[in-house]
């Protein structure tokens, strides 16, 4: 083989480079489209072979069915009612947290303290489930929308303390030590001063926990279970089961289920290394 | 490390940073450490649902170690993580060094390479359901057209559980992907300068400088991807179920069984206790190598 010039071979690996990175957003993005054109068809369309890559008569019939006779508006309606409460209840005590760990921690206390908030993040849930259980069984708490807003807020809080605390540090200290010497409170500067700097922070965090809570399937499914309390996932599993294959609803479903959740990741891409590992990388 | 706020007069008898942290560790106290407490009395009991527990001792932990179905579960698990964790981090990297360099369109793309992870785990399950399926899937149908035969992927006892994996690598390799394009991309630039004068080769530039600079992003990414595939549920149980047999009954599918189809709440508690106590040691044990090993 002849030695290549140098333009050549960068010629070359950039070909290969567009070729890979054309393959791995099919390999991404087919799936997702798959799930998309098999909810626009009909029930005939859906075993036609081979199958056709996009619907030829088009129809929302499989969305109408599943908010007409499977409830799905009633799951909608409780993931939002569940997770709004268990992401704001969250953000407001776990920010008071975050803030004092950002501002008032001595270096060693703050790790301890850190290590104390973090820990039971890395328990993984199913060392939990059965005692959760048992405990909002004895509560009458289970399938009820209060119970899993409270599991929520639990598991939402020590991320939002984390991930909080990395956004309050990177508010300048002198900014609010100055506006103390100028006489403010110190609730007043953190109202004036800390807040509006952090609220971007607040919104991703927000959002993060928001898709965490949204898409959590395993102690839902343990703690509720019918349209009275249970989320989306659960609604959608549940449907796996009772649909068999009409595949053009399972498909809608997911479909409802992921769209809102996909736009709300994309809006907070810039945060997105940084909330993934709890403000370990950002 | 911020510096701390200094205002605010004699720290020691201040309590306002204490009453900040109290409703937080309170809350997070008793939903956590509570629960984990009973997790690990309820292991020495025998608790059929209904009934008063009875405590045994030891004999739970006793069965445990004897149970043919929970060891298979077990090594199931492990070699879904081990398999799915490895893969992803590979094409993670490999898609990280891909596109660290300026491109065009690089937004867009980078956008729509992280789709999969904001998706619900039940909704990745769904979505690889169509694909998969014997009737419909488009998988079986090109899988058809090339052998000749129809294959139901996930009802076959060796084809389930790598299926399995391929819907976490899918669903993943994008965390892999954006943790290290991250790491990649915070990493000075000066070493790389000074290789490429001094003429070192691209892959000896990737080996001995980019991989050991990396190391802090790849064990929090490792970790953090090896615990999830660890206690991996969602799509397993919209997906297989743990089948065909028990083929791909991963650990915390058989704590769901064992407690809430058979009732057997003590038993199932000491399974997680046992689950808890081999994550806690496999971190433990992740962490250390990768410092020992700079």
């Amino acid at each position: 083989m002849p030695r290549l010039t140098s333009t050549t071979r960068r010629r070359l690996w950039l070909g290969v480079r567009v070729i890979l990175i054309v393959l791995a957003l099919i390999i991404t993005l087919l799936p997702v489209y798959w799930m998309v054109n098999t909810s626009l068809k009909t029930q005939v369309e859906v075993f036609t072979s081979p199958p056709t890559l996009w619907p030829e008569n088009p129809t929302l019939s499989n969305y109408i069915n599943l908010f007409v006779r499977r409830h799905l508006g009633a799951y909608l309606l409780n993931s939002v009612v569940i997770v709004g409460s268990a992401v704001a209840l969250s953000l407001i005590i776990g920010s008071l947290a975050a803030y004092s760990l950002a501002r008032f921690g001595k270096a060693r206390l703050q790790e301890k303290v850190n290590f104390w908030v973090l820990a039971p993040r890395m328990i993984p849930p199913v060392a939990l489930v059965v005692p959760m259980f048992l405990i909002l069984q004895q509560l009458g708490l289970i399938n009820k929308k209060l119970g899993l807003i409270l599991v929520y807020t639990a598991f939402n809080l020590p991320f939002v303390a984390l991930m909080m605390r990395s956004f309050f540090q990177e508010i300048p200290v002198d900014l609010e030590e100055a506006a103390m010497v100028d006489g403010a409170s110190r609730l007043r500067s953190i109202r004036e001063i800390v807040l509006p700097l952090a609220s971007p922070g607040l919104v991703a965090t927000s959002i993060f926990s928001l898709i965490v809570t949204f898409n959590e399937f395993f102690f839902a499914l343990i703690l509720t279970s019918t349209p009275a309390a249970a989320t989306l996932p659960v609604g959608t599993a549940a449907l796996i089961g009772k649909t068999q294959t009409l595949y053009g609803e399972m498909a809608a479903a997911g479909v409802v289920a992921a769209v809102p959740l996909v736009i709300f990741a994309l809006l907070v891409q810039r945060h997105l290394v940084r909330g993934l590992t709890m403000g370990a990388v950002k | 490390m911020a510096r701390t706020l200094g205002l605010g007069g004699d720290r020691r008898r201040n309590s306002l940073p204490w009453l900040l942290l109290a409703p937080t560790v309170l809350f997070v106290g008793a939903m956590t450490i509570l629960p984990l407490g009973y997790s690990v009395v309820t292991s020495f009991q025998e608790f059929p649902l209904g009934q008063a527990p009875a405590f045994v001792g030891l004999q739970n932990y006793r069965n445990l170690i004897n149970d043919a179905n929970f060891l298979s579960s077990l090594e199931t698990t492990l070699v879904f993580t081990i398999a799915a964790t490895g893969l992803e981090f590979v094409l993670g990297l490999g898609l990280a060094l891909l596109l660290k360099q300026e491109f065009p369109f690089q937004g867009i793309i980078r956008s729509s390479l992280i789709i999969p992870m904001a998706i619900a785990p039940v909704v990745v399950g769904i979505i690889w359901r169509l694909l998969y399926n014997a009737d419909v899937g488009l998988f079986s149908f090109a899988a058809q057209a090339l052998t000749g035969r129809s294959v139901s992927v996930l009802s076959s006892a060796t084809m389930a559980l790598p299926a399995l994996i391929l819907v976490d690598v899918w669903e993943w390799t994008p965390f892999m992907f954006l943790l290290l394009l991250a790491g990649i991309q915070s990493l000075p630039q000066e070493p790389f300068e000074a290789a490429r004068v001094d003429g070192a080769s691209a892959w000896n530039i990737f080996l001995h400088l980019t991989m050991p600079m990396l190391r802090p992003v790849i064990v929090v990414a490792l970790l953090i991807r090896a615990l999830d595939a660890f206690t991996v549920f969602d799509q397993v149980f919209v997906l297989t179920q743990g089948g065909p047999g028990t083929a791909t009954e991963v650990a915390t599918l058989m704590v769901y069984k064992t407690a809430f189809r058979f009732s057997q709440f003590g038993y199932a508690a000491s399974m997680a206790v046992a689950l808890l106590v081999l994550v806690m040691f496999f971190s433990a044990a992740i962490t250390r190598a990768f410092r020992a090993s700079v």
